[in-house]
C-alpha cells in the first residue's frame, strides 16, 4: 500500500504537450472475431497508460498495431507526426517496443544482440558502441552481457527487451505484459525501471495485475471482449464507481450466530450483494454494499451489541482498483446477457 | 539495403553457430572433396592414356571441357541436395523462434526483410562453394593442367543455380514454421525441375520442349561446359526475381488478414 501511494504520479503532462500516439476508430478482426472494436485514444508526450483487461481481451492486439507488426482493419494510427501504416519507417523509429512473448535470437550473445538493433535502428556507428553501452548499464545487464540470450533467465531476458526498445531511443515505449513470469524481487526492480522510463517518455503498458496500473500509470484504460469500457486516471476510475456504493467488512466471533447477523445486514435499508468470505473457527467475516451517502457502521455495531453478537472487526472500505475492474467487466457480461 | 546486410550478416553468423551450418559445410567440402578426387583420377587415366598413344598435348581446353564438365554436373546434384538444407531455416527458423514479430516491429521494410534473408542464403552458398577452388589450386600445383576460364564460367554457374535453388527454398520457408517441411517441400519441387529436362527430352512436343526450358538443368549444362550465355543468365536472374517476389507477397499477407 505504501509503495502503490509513493508511485502513483499525480504528474499530468503539460496540456500544451505534443501528440505522441494516437488511434482513432481502430477495429481487428482475426476473420469473424472482433479482436478490437472501435478503439480510440490520445495521448501526449511523457503520459504513462495503462491497458487492463483479462487475457484475451485485446490489449495484446491493441500492442501489436501500435507496434506496427499488423495493420488494423479499420481505423488509423499515428505515431508522432508520422501515419503508421502510410509512413512506417518513420514511424517505428519512434517506437520501442518490448513483446510479451520475450522471444530473441537464442544463440546470440545479448551484446551482440544490441549491436543487430543498432543497426537496424541506424544508431550511427560512431556513437553505437557508447549507446549499447549505456543501455546495458541502464537495463542491469552488464554481468551478462557475453552470455548466449538463450540461457538467459526470465528476468534477464525482460530486461534485454527493455535494453533492444531503448535502442535508437524513441519517444514512444510499448510494454507488453513486463512483469509476467517474473519473481516478485524481480517485478519490483522492472517496476522501478519502468518508472524510471515514463518520467522522460510516453509509455504504453498492458498488464493484467491491477496495483502494477496504479503504481506507474497515469491514465488507465480497461478493455473487455475487445471493446474500451472504460477510461481516465485510477482515482477517477475509483471516484466514479465510489459515487453509488461503498464496501462494509463485517468479522464477528461466534459462528453459530451468523443467520442472526445475516438477518440484520438484510434487514437494513440499501443494502445489497451480502456475501460470506471466510469462516475460521468461530470468526466469520462479511462483505457487503452499502449505498454511498449513508453511513452504516453505527447502526450495525449498535444491532450487534443489542444482540448480543460478539462484533470483532468493522470498517468501510474503499473500492480496489481490483474491485472496479472486477465490476465493470462483470457488469458489461451481464449487460450482454439480458437482452 | 544496408539494413539488408546486417540482417544477412546476422543469420549468416548464426549459421555458423548451429550444428546443421557447420554440418552442411563439411558435408559439401567432403563431397566436392571425393568428386575432385574422381576427376584427378580420370585425369591421370586420360594422361596417361594419351601418352600411351603418342600424344603430347591433350591438356587444355578440350581436357577442361572433359572433365570438370561432369565435375560441375555433379557438384549441381550435390548442391541439389543440400539447399533444402539451408534455406529450410529462412523464414522458418524466425517463425518457430518467434522473432518475426521483432523484425516487423524493428524500422524495417518487408523489402529489406526477404532481400536480407536471400543474401544471407547466397552468402552461406558462395561460403559453401568457394573454399572449393583449393581443391583446384591443390590440383595445379600437383601438376595437373586446365583452363580457368571455363573453370570459373562453372563456378558462375554453380552460383547462379544455387540463387535459383535458394530463392525456391527461401518462398518455401516463408510459408511454414516447420523446418522438416519446408526441406521436404524443396527438395520434391526442385527435384522435380532438375527431372523435368530429362523427362521432356523423351518427348517428341513443342509443350515438351517449352517445359525443358523451364528446367534449371537445361540453362546450367552450358556454363558446366565453361560457356557463359546471357540467355541463361538471363533465364537464372528471373527465376529469382520471381520467387523473391513470390516472398515478399507472403510476408506482407500479414496486412491483409482480417
Amino acid at each position: 500500500m505504501a509503495e502503490m501511494a509513493e508511485g502513483r504520479k499525480t504528474r499530468v503532462a503539460e496540456p500544451e504537450a505534443p501528440v505522441m500516439v494516437r488511434m482513432e476508430c481502430v477495429s481487428k478482426k482475426f476473420g469473424s472475431l472482433r479482436a478490437l472494436d472501435q478503439v480510440s485514444f490520445s495521448l501526449r508526450k511523457g503520459e504513462v497508460l495503462g491497458f487492463l483487461g483479462p487475457n484475451g481481451a485485446g490489449k495484446t492486439t491493441a500492442m501489436r498495431i501500435l507496434s506496427g507488426y499488423f495493420p488494423p482493419t479499420e481505423g488509423r494510427v499515428w505515431i508522432g507526426g508520422d501515419e503508421l501504416f502510410k509512413n512506417s519507417e518513420q514511424a517505428k523509429k519512434r517506437i520501442g517496443y518490448v513483446p510479451e512473448a520475450l522471444n530473441f535470437y537464442g544463440d546470440m550473445r545479448v551484446s551482440e544482440f544490441l549491436d543487430f538493433v543498432a543497426q537496424i535502428k541506424s544508431v550511427p556507428s560512431k556513437i553505437r558502441h557508447a549507446h549499447i553501452e549505456e543501455k546495458i548499464e541502464r537495463c542491469g545487464l552488464p554481468e551478462v552481457g557475453h552470455r548466449l540470450i538463450g540461457q538467459l533467465s526470465r528476468g534477464f531476458r525482460q530486461r534485454l527487451g527493455l535494453a533492444q526498445a531503448l535502442i535508437g531511443d524513441p519517444d514512444v515505449l510499448l510494454l507488453d505484459e513486463p512483469t509476467g513470469g517474473l519473481d516478485p524481487k524481480q517485478i519490483k526492480e522492472i517496476r522501478h525501471l519502468i518508472r524510471e522510463l515514463g518520467r522522460e517518455r510516453t509509455l504504453i503498458l498492458s498488464t493484467h495485475i491491477l496495483p502494477e496500473v496504479s503504481m506507474v500509470c497515469d491514465k488507465v484504460m480497461i478493455f473487455n471482449q475487445g471493446r474500451v469500457v472504460a477510461t481516465g486516471t485510477a482515482d477517477e476510475l475509483e471516484s466514479g464507481l465510489r459515487r453509488e456504493r461503498y464496501e462494509i467488512f463485517v468479522v464477528m466471533g461466534d459462528r453459530h450466530r451468523k443467520d442472526d447477523a445475516l438477518a440484520i445486514f438484510h434487514a437494513l435499508p440499501g443494502v445489497d450483494g451480502v456475501t460470506v468470505l471466510e469462516e475460521q473457527g468461530d470468526r466469520v467475516s462479511f462483505s457487503l454494499f452499502a449505498p454511498r451517502g449513508t453511513e452504516l457502521r453505527p447502526v450495525i455495531s449498535k444491532l450487534f451489541v443489542e444482540q448480543n453478537i460478539p462484533l470483532l472487526e468493522i470498517r468501510a472500505s474503499k473500492l480496489s482498483l481490483e474491485q472496479i475492474f472486477l465490476k465493470i467487466v462483470l457488469d458489461e457480461q451481464m449487460a450482454q446477457q439480458e437482452p | 539495403m544496408i539494413k539488408s546486410i546486417v540482417l544477412a550478416r546476422k543469420d549468416v553468423s548464426s549459421n555458423f553457430y548451429s550444428w546443421l551450418g557447420i554440418l552442411i559445410f563439411s558435408v559439401f567440402f567432403l563431397a566436392a572433396g571425393i568428386l575432385f578426387a574422381l576427376v584427378v583420377v580420370k585425369y591421370v587415366g586420360i594422361s596417361m592414356e594419351a601418352a600411351r598413344n603418342g600424344y603430347q598435348n591433350v591438356e587444355g581446353l578440350i581436357m577442361t571441357h572433359f572433365i570438370f564438365g561432369s565435375l560441375f554436373a555433379d557438384l549441381g546434384l550435390v548442391v541439389l541436395c543440400l539447399v533444402p538444407l539451408v534455406s529450410m531455416r529462412a523464414f522458418s527458423e524466425e517463425r518457430k523462434q518467434q522473432t518475426m514479430e521483432l523484425l516487423f516491429t524493428y524500422p524495417l521494410s518487408d523489402f529489406d526483410i526477404v532481400v536480407g534473408k536471400f543474401l544471407s542464403l547466397i552468402w552461406f552458398f558462395a561460403l559453401l562453394i568457394f573454399p572449393t577452388l583449393g581443391y583446384l589450386y591443390l590440383f595445379q600445383w600437383l601438376g595437373g593442367s586446365f583452363e580457368w576460364g571455363p573453370v570459373l564460367a562453372g563456378y558462375l554457374g554453380l552460383l547462379l543455380l544455387g540463387a535459383a535453388f535458394l530463392s525456391l527454398g527461401l518462398f518455401i520457408s516463408s510459408l511454414t514454421a516447420n523446418q522438416v517441411i519446408s526441406a521436404l517441400l524443396t527438395f520434391g519441387l526442385l527435384v522435380l525441375l532438375w527431372s523435368l529436362e530429362g523427362l521432356m527430352g523423351l518427348a517428341n512436343d513443342p509443350w515438351a520442349r517449352w517445359l525443358q526450358q523451364i528446367s534449371p538443368l537445361t540453362h546450367f549444362r552450358e556454363f558446366t561446359f565453361g560457356i557463359v550465355d546471357l540467355g541463361h543468365v538471363a533465364y537464372f536472374v528471373f527465376f529469382c526475381l520471381y520467387f523473391l517476389f513470390m516472398s515478399l507477397r507472403v510476408i506482407e499477407a500479414r496486412n491483409w488478414k482480417g
